[in-house]
């Protein structure tokens, strides 16, 4: 599986009372991540749109395994899974940079509806094609 | 497969069961999914990724694809409208 890294700096008003990034603002980092790699095969939300879709996410999953503190430098590794379903599954990994130490692990679930903004249950198409793309680069070691 | 979608009550049980395998329902038994009540919502309150996943072992099944929700509006209405519809695209198949 290949991942796409991509860095940030956790600020001050990210943290809680008690020194430690508040859990919310991981999603918010799994964002970076993903959109990081949806750019590389033009698959931003702008994209999607051009191309007669959305893609909201219908699921999340996320293990804290390690706090992170204000000014530390962090990883957010991200990478596709090959969907059986017509869904875009997104894993990620978030990463103190200085220890490489794993802080949180976490997965979402997108999928694509039309403009009608009814579900799509097949992928078809230049969208198709993109995600394929994606999947197959993900899935390259 | 041909068997099984000619004969209606074979093909409820056979459906059935596929649903309760391919979604993993561990509260579930064929004899409690009713053939006219609804698969979605208030039936067997399944979501729109169950959808996705019951598409793919329909299609894997029967060769028979759902294109979108509207389709499957019709498709996952119940188990007897799902049979209606697997027969429907199956004819002369």
């Amino acid at each position: 599986m290949r991942w796409v890294e991509t860095e940030e700096t956790v600020r001050f008003n990210e943290v809680d009372q008690w020194g430690m990034a508040w859990y919310g603002h991981y999603l918010a980092w799994f964002e970076v991540g993903r959109m990081a790699l949806l750019r590389r095969f033009r698959l931003l939300p702008e994209d999607m749109v051009a191309l007669g879709f959305i893609a909201p996410v219908i699921r999340v999953k996320c293990d804290y395994k390690h706090p992170a503190s204000s000014g530390d430098r962090i990883v957010i590794r991200t990478s596709v899974v090959k969907p059986e379903i017509a869904a875009l599954i997104f894993k990620f990994e978030i990463l103190l940079k200085e220890t490489r130490t794993l802080l949180a692990k976490g997965e979402t679930t997108q999928v694509l509806l039309n403009t009608e903004r009814k579900m799509i249950y097949r992928l078809r198409g230049e969208v198709e094609k993109r995600i394929h793309e994606l999947v197959s680069y993900c899935r390259e070691a | 497969m041909k068997e099984v979608v000619n004969d209606l009550e074979g093909l409820r049980a056979f459906l059935k069961e596929m649903i309760i395998e391919t979604l993993k329902l561990e509260d579930v038994t064929a004899e409690e999914i009713g053939n006219d009540s609804p698969l979605f919502g208030d039936g067997l309150g399944l979501d729109s990724i169950d959808a996705l996943e019951l598409v793919v072992a329909i299609e894997k099944h029967f060769d028979v694809i759902i294109e979108d929700e509207d389709v499957g509006k019709r498709a996952f209405a119940s188990i007897d409208a799902l049979c209606e519809f697997i027969r429907e695209q199956t004819v002369g198949g």
